[in-house]
């Protein structure tokens, strides 16, 4: 009991399922298997990006660039499906390129020791810059979306939707990876402690560039996801989908500050904003004042994490002598 | 009886300073060895070499007989030397556990093992006579119970060379004695500890042997019980105050500044004292006596619940550091890359930030007018740089403390707060800022130093105050003022 109280994700999934019975009272189409199917469905993406914002946010760093990795990565995997190519081969090209942008994010960041913010809005706008000269107003339609992927994309599997199991085994994964291996607690304690981390010896540079290289590689995974969703691809896919992201962590209990979070409670966040969405629209609030929720949710969060964190102040007057 | 450690000869220079000239230590199993030294004597650079931070320019370490190898914090952990700091650096947001093993996480497999290793961290603690629950986070942990977690992991590591660093100076005295109560334990099981303290009754109740530093060199080494408080007092000061400081002959005028029976609540306690015009009144103590602490209260830094500052003869408002400007007072903190200066900014720029509007015209900067001033000061005060629209970043460090300097006297104060005026700077900067700091005086700047170097404090200063533990225990006039009884009065010796 004593240990259940102490996840940090619990408080975020009561408010979740809270949120969602309410909504469901006041509209009893959201309470059935089709309107959980139009909220897992809906969030897949993000839930699948959360993965990727998560392995970096807990090193106190950001990467915004994920949005257009995912948008040219679905292009790349329709121009070549289109193409004739196979889905393997493509989803391949895929993965490649989004490792490639999270190598380069990764180098910059671990070893030039750029900030993250700067490095990763620098790749935002050059991988989409890239990406408008390479398609241009080409358009990748859904007949043109390999089968296997449309195919996921409008069935299920004991009534949740394939491209949401995609993301939540990838979730079971990362989240594996970040609490039980060694080199994911080194994460954590990056994240948590620079000048600590270094001293204990962990190996802060590497650790630094793989973690934002798989960023990369998942946001490249993410594209096939992404054209399977919206059954085409073009220019301005994925656009700004990053801050959305962002904003899944942070709800979800990964603190911006670093060293706290899972890729779970991430997830929940993603479903909580994408409930709001959907509850509101059922209710028929305009558009704007999803936003505005969205956007008051998200303070309330970062506005709760820093009570949570606030150190004593009492500690940093008495310095080591000499 | 077999060596643990042994330093000899130790030899490091940083720069312009030789942190430590010939430096040795010996220790033995089973004993707990005082490490003493003033400010500036070269312990730290010592245990920071222990550490693996520092690698020697001359002379030797060997561990148990063979050659020590600093190569980082890690490396020493390894080869069984832990250091803890005064504050340890644990990761707040992981466990204790986690914090016991961080880098070597007990696995199966490739997977962590955590109940192992809660069970494991359990059993050091309770091994310490401290039992925390490993499971929770370290955030928030008291001072002294993350010295705990550190000695732990110091003990999981079978660490046989435990050295602490000030461990006491922020504990209580049920902490202190807490403490004291593991390292005889640890001394039971055969481990040789390094206790650096600046309380010398705390040495005497707990150390077995004491080892005296004074400038980069070991003057001394004996057992406690050959010794007492007056002779490890001569030893550490044992030398003359040089002419580094010129200090000049002011006319002590009015008194300008008068503080009243002032307290803060777990800092500092019914404090009262008089700075005079053209007067250098210094502040001696140790670090965490509180004594920056009671200048942050005067410039109105900080809240104090009771008594009152006067300035000039108005009772000044708490909390008020723009008005104290106002009034003619002006605060050099200690910390001048943090709070002095902006780093990044131009000379002129960080000269010129504290009379922006008297450079100011419509509201607009004038570039002239701010360079004008700016040359002034740089020349007054022998600034070396190559243009003033350098960022200040690229100065030494004595230059950047001679830039805060001109940035705050340029306002013409009546009164100067100055905090380790020469902290870090290098002799030369030194004594060109003692001569300007008595330049000042002699003008009729009434000077508040406060300062961790003893020969600075007796050497610059009309009248020596002490504080321990956030308490003015001593005051002398400059004739009366020695190092014996600075010392004593700080350290809380008996006399």
């Amino acid at each position: 009991m004593r240990n259940l109280l102490r996840i940090r994700e619990l408080p975020i999934a009561v408010v979740l399922v809270a949120f969602f019975s309410i909504a469901a009272l006041g509209n009893h189409q959201l309470f059935s298997f089709s309107g959980l199917h139009d909220l897992l469905f809906g969030s897949s993406i993000i839930c699948l990006l959360v993965s990727a914002e998560t392995l970096i946010i807990v090193m106190k760093h950001i990467d915004l660039s994920i949005g257009s990795t995912i948008g040219f990565a679905s292009y790349i995997i329709g121009k070549n499906a289109s193409n004739g190519h196979g889905l393997l081969y493509c989803l391949l090209l895929g993965i490649i390129f989004g490792l490639a942008v999270g190598a380069v994010n990764g180098l910059l960041v671990a070893y030039f020791k750029l900030p993250s913010l700067v490095v990763t809005l620098g790749t935002l706008y050059l991988v989409r810059g890239l990406f408008n000269q390479v398609a241009g107003g080409d358009f990748i339609n859904s007949d043109k979306v390999p089968h296997v992927l449309s195919f996921m994309a409008s069935h299920t599997f004991a009534k949740i939707p394939y491209l949401f199991i995609v993301a939540f085994v990838l979730a079971l994964i990362v989240g594996f990876y970040m609490r039980n291996f060694r080199s994911g607690r080194d994460l954590y304690a990056i994240g948590s402690n620079l000048p600590a981390a270094y001293l204990a010896g962990i190996k802060v540079e590497k650790r630094t560039f793989w973690a934002f290289t798989a960023a990369g590689g998942i946001a490249g995974l993410g594209g096939a996801l992404l054209i399977a969703r919206f059954g085409q691809a073009q220019a301005n896919s994925g656009l700004g989908i990053e801050l959305g992201v962002v904003a899944a962590c942070v709800v979800g209990g990964v603190a911006i500050a670093g060293g706290i979070g899972t890729v779970f409670g991430a997830i929940i966040g993603a479903l909580l904003l994408q409930t709001i969405v959907l509850a509101l629209g059922a209710l028929g609030v305009s558009q704007f004042w999803q936003g505005v929720v969205n956007g008051a949710l998200l303070i309330a969060a970062i506005s709760l994490d820093k009570v949570l964190s606030s150190r004593s102040q009492r500690t940093q007057i008495m310095r080591v002598s000499e | 009886m077999e060596k643990v450690l042994e330093i000899r000869g130790a030899a490091k220079r940083f720069g312009g300073v030789q942190a430590l000239v010939d430096a040795n230590l010996t220790l033995y199993p089973r004993e707990i060895h005082a490490l003493l030294g003033e400010n500036g004597a070269g312990k730290s650079t010592l245990l920071k070499t222990l550490a693996g931070v520092h690698k020697l320019d001359a002379g030797s370490i060997t561990l148990f007989g063979k050659e020590f190898i600093a190569n980082g914090t890690r490396g020493s952990l390894e080869q069984g030397i832990a250091v803890i700091y005064q504050e340890p650096n644990l990761f707040p947001d992981l466990t204790l556990a986690e914090n016991v093993f961080i880098g070597r996480q007990l696995t199966h497999g490739k997977t962590v093992a955590w109940k192992e290793m809660a069970e494991q961290s359990a059993a050091l603690f309770k091994r310490l006579g401290v039992p925390l629950d490993p499971s929770r986070r370290a955030r928030g942990l008291s001072i002294a119970d993350q010295q705990i977690v550190e000695i732990a992991k110091a003990l999981s590591l079978s660490a046989k060379v435990i050295v602490m660093d000030e461990p006491t100076a922020a504990l209580s005295a049920n902490e202190t004695e807490r403490l004291f109560g593991v390292a005889r334990s640890l001394r039971e099981e055969g481990a040789a500890l390094v206790f650096v303290s600046h309380r010398l009754d705390e040495v005497m109740a707990l150390c077995d042997r004491v080892t005296i530093m004074r400038d980069g060199a070991t003057v001394a080494t004996a057992p406690i019980a050959e010794v007492d408080t007056d002779k490890i007092v001569k030893w550490m000061v044992g030398r003359e105050l040089s002419d580094l400081f010129p200090k000049m002959k002011a006319n002590i005028g009015e008194t300008i500044l008068k503080v009243e029976n002032i307290s803060r609540e777990g800092q500092f306690e019914d404090i009262s004292f008089e700075v005079k015009a053209g007067e250098i009144v210094g502040i001696a103590g140790l670090v965490g006596s509180g004594r920056s602490e009671v200048i942050r209260a005067i410039f109105g830094i900080d809240n104090y619940e009771k008594g009152s500052v006067t300035f000039l003869g108005k009772k000044m408002k708490k909390n008020r550091p723009n008005q104290a400007m106002q009034d003619g007072i002006a605060l050099v903190p200690e910390d001048r890359r943090q709070q002095g200066l902006f780093m990044p900014v131009s000379i002129t720029r960080n000269t010129s930030i504290t009379l922006l509007k008297g450079v100011s015209k419509f509201g607009l900067l004038r570039k002239a007018s701010e360079t004008g001033i700016t040359a002034e000061w740089s020349k007054k005060m022998q600034l070396k740089f190559n243009s003033l629209e350098d960022s200040v970043d690229r100065l030494s460090g004595g230059n950047q403390q001679k830039v805060v300097l001109a940035k705050w006297l340029s306002t013409k104060p009546k009164l100067l707060i100055i905090d380790e005026p020469t902290r870090g700077i290098d002799v030369g900067t030194k004594s060109e800022v003692h001569r300007f700091l008595s330049q000042e005086a002699t003008k009729g700047l009434g000077i508040l130093m406060i300062s961790s170097e003893l020969p600075e404090v007796l050497g610059m200063s009309d009248r020596v105050l002490v504080m321990r533990e956030g308490r003015l225990v001593a005051h002398f006039n400059a004739d009366q003022a020695n190092p014996e009884n600075v010392i004593a009065a700080a350290s809380g010796a008996s006399k």
